[in-house]
């Protein structure tokens, strides 16, 4: 359990849509900020280029001029010194030794004749001497003992000697690499910032979706009243929530003329029996020979059976439609089941057959009880009816995280291959049945209405297997206050009594 | 006793109005809302039958005004449809009852004194019942007949306590089922005639007089007599 807790904001499309937003934009931005710096230092190489080539030449020219006395070296070296001072991209807090610029100047034959800079300059010529420099045209010069290669110019003046100008680009690089964590930290807050933004604009929008579709799902068989939410903007959200209200309106106004249609057919078809009942009990009640009863009586449980027939082909007919209305309380399974055995047990004994529950303790749900009853009544009549003696029905009933199931398992013979395909439709049933062949269709209408599924099917060894599933979201129910508005049978079985 | 039936079948109208007159009520009949409101207004009526729908307005309708009218008695309500709807049920809380079509007159008869009893101011609660020499002890869960202690099963005692306290009226197995298990289920088993063959053999042993008598078609009584 514990080595999968993810937050469902990781699982939201709100997130998704943000990370590859911000994936694509830190991708664009990136490309942005890798070529920056390339223009940057470009830029700033020319500058430096710039800046070698114009005091290599006033180096040069001062070399030139100065007479070659014994002055010669300082006045130069001073020279060269000063212009070390000015390089660009200089940092303030540079040491007093300087040692990002030197100056060199070779004889004719190529000794060092002049050196202005930090060490004795030795290194440098041998480095020189192996790349060809040409004036004008500064160039990259790695020297042995500095990390950092040196940027050159030179130039050749009249008496035949060089001059050559190095700059460390060590500044250069020190530029480049803050201007570098600079465009990272910006590009890092940009992100962040985008994703933020993506973030929040995905999940206000998709919150509405959100709201959409919890409400949606809020609206259950039964309830066809609630609408989901619209808002005023006229954008894709506002317009999916107007489509599926308008949507809800017509499926309300389909399901209402079904419910008129049944009521008034079950109303139309009551009436009558009631008459017709209350005529054959008057009738009986004015018989005194058992023999002149019998078939007033045979008529009487005839008509009850009509009733419960008429009863439940308007419930499957509207679960088909899924529109069985539901008066839901609290009802506890296991108690249900217990009494339900209680009620049954005996008929069962009579007829050498065994039931047995195995439940693991209340489970409540909101549920519409009278339905849940009928439901419960008619498996057993069904097991009842059916299975032959010595049989055993095993009823369990077990929580299963998501549902709850209701697993009625006998040893008898089992349904015959040619009605389990069609168990669930109307008026199937096995030929030596005696039922009207509503027995599954009716379980499968209530489970059906409960948002849940039934499963017939045959054992593996031998004998029937029907298992109910109800959903929890029927117990999430039974925590709303609209719940326990009846008392359980258990506390309705409390008899106030009937005489006076 | 005084009764207000208000039912626009007249087929079931009759038959209800002298079933009730034989069951010992003073019955005045409506066939729609207006009559009703009359009568109801002009007359002292100790019960109210209404049928839910009337052709010239809903029984619901009809009832609520006839409580802002200031009419006190009890209602049962006949309904036609398949469900019972809140409105009904809310009504039923308010100390009403109701029941669906078609129903066993035995069960129209119980909740009509069921009603008139819960209206009228409460007794001293019965701790023993006495039915010829049958004997229950409510408070011990103890059952006697002849003064010879009945072997029942928890299930059995309240069977048996409810047709004693119906003693001498007809219960059917719908009432049964209801009163006594608490379900308002119509199984096509003999599952209650089967409780009560037990329950029988155990009551009504060899040689005493047979106590409970089978009705067939309607349902059960204990002999009061």
């Amino acid at each position: 359990m514990s080595s999968k807790i993810v937050s469902p904001t990781m699982h939201s499309a709100a997130w998704r849509i943000s990370l590859w937003a911000t994936l694509a934009f830190a991708c664009g931005t990136m490309l942005v900020f890798v070529f920056l710096p390339n223009f940057v230092a470009d830029d700033i190489q020319r500058r430096s280029d710039a800046w070698l080539s114009g005091e290599v030449e006033v180096l040069g020219d001062v070399a030139e001029r100065t007479p070659k006395d014994a002055l010669y070296d300082r006045v130069v070296g001073e020279v060269a010194e000063l212009a070390g001072k000015e390089v660009p991209n200089k940092l303030l807090s540079e040491s007093s030794s300087n040692d990002s610029v030197f100056f060199l100047q070779t004889g004719g034959d190529g000794s060092l004749k002049l050196w202005v800079g930090a060490g004795d300059g030795r290194p440098n010529l041998k480095a020189i001497r192996a790349i060809q420099i040409v004036p004008d045209h500064p160039t990259d010069l790695r020297v042995e003992g500095f990390d950092i290669p040196f940027r050159v110019a030179s130039i050749r003046i009249d008496d035949g000697s060089d001059i050559y100008l190095g700059l460390s680009e060590r500044d250069e690089l020190r530029v480049l690499r803050s201007l570098r964590l600079r465009f990272i930290l910006i590009w890092l807050l940009l992100v962040l910032f985008g994703f933020g933004i993506v973030f929040f604009t995905a999940r206000r929008m998709l919150s509405h979706v959100r709201q959409i579709t919890e409400a949606a799902s809020r609206i259950g068989h039964s309830d066809l009243n609630a609408r989901v939410p619209t808002t005023e903007r006229n954008d894709e959200v506002g317009h999916l929530a107007r489509t599926l209200n308008r949507m809800l309106d017509r499926i309300e106004n389909s399901i209402h003329q079904l419910h008129t249609i049944t009521d008034s057919l079950a109303h139309d078809l009551r009436s009558p029996l009631t008459a017709i009942r209350g005529k054959l009990e008057m009738s009986l009640s004015a018989v005194d020979q058992a023999e002149q009863a019998e078939p007033i009586v045979a008529a009487i449980e005839e008509l009850d059976r009509l009733t419960e027939f008429l009863n439940q082909s308007l419930d499957v007919a509207e679960s088909k439609a899924d529109a069985l209305r539901l008066t839901r309380s609290e009802v506890d399974l296991d108690e249900l089941l217990r009494i339900m055995i209680d009620l049954y047990e005996p008929s069962m004994s009579e007829k050498g057959m065994q039931i047995r529950l195995q439940s693991e303790g209340p489970i409540r749900i909101a549920a519409d009880a009278a339905l849940i009853h009928r439901m419960v009544a008619n498996i057993f009549d069904n097991e009842l009816k059916h299975l032959p003696a010595d049989c055993t029905v095993t009823i369990q009933l077990k929580d299963e995280g998501e549902s709850m199931a209701l697993i009625c398992e006998d040893n008898g013979p089992g349904f015959s291959e040619d009605v389990l395909p069609h168990l669930f439709e109307r008026r199937v049933r096995g030929l030596e049945s005696n039922g009207h062949g509503l027995g599954l269709a009716f379980i499968d209408a209530v489970a059906r209405a409960h948002g849940g599924t039934v499963n017939a099917s045959n054992r593996t060894n031998r004998g029937a297997r029907i298992e109910v599933l109800l959903p929890h979201a029927a117990r999430e129910l039974a925590k709303s206050p609209l719940a326990v508005r009846q008392g359980s049978p258990q506390e309705r079985r409390q008899l106030t009594g009937d005489d006076g | 006793m005084r009764l207000l039936l208000v039912e626009d079948e007249i087929d079931i109208q009759h038959f209800l109005r002298s079933s009730l007159q034989e069951a010992g009520y003073q019955v005045e009949a409506a066939a729609d809302g207006k009559m009703a409101e009359r009568l109801a207004i002009d007359g002292q009526f100790d019960i109210l039958i209404v049928d839910l729908g009337l052709p010239d307005q809903d029984g619901i309708g009809l009832i609520l005004k006839l409580r802002q009218l200031g009419v006190r008695a009890p209602v049962l309500i006949l309904s036609a449809r398949r469900s019972v709807d809140d409105r009904v049920r809310g009504l039923e809380q308010g100390g009403d009852d109701y029941l669906t079509k078609p129903f066993a007159l035995a069960e129209l008869l119980a909740r009509l004194r069921n009603l008139l009893k819960r209206n009228s101011p409460p007794g001293t609660e019965t701790t023993r019942l006495r039915v010829v020499d049958l004997e229950l002890d409510l408070l011990r869960r103890e059952a006697t007949r002849s003064g010879q202690i009945l072997q029942l099963t928890p299930q059995e005692f309240v069977l048996l306590e409810y047709l004693c306290r119906n003693a001498g009226r007809v219960v059917t197995r719908s009432m049964i089922l209801d009163k006594v298990w608490g379900m308002r289920i119509q199984p096509d088993t003999n599952v209650v005639d089967v409780h009560i063959y037990r329950l029988r053999g155990k009551v009504d042993g060899q040689g005493q007089q047979p106590l409970i008598r089978t009705l067939r078609g309607v349902g059960y009584v204990l002999k009061d007599r």
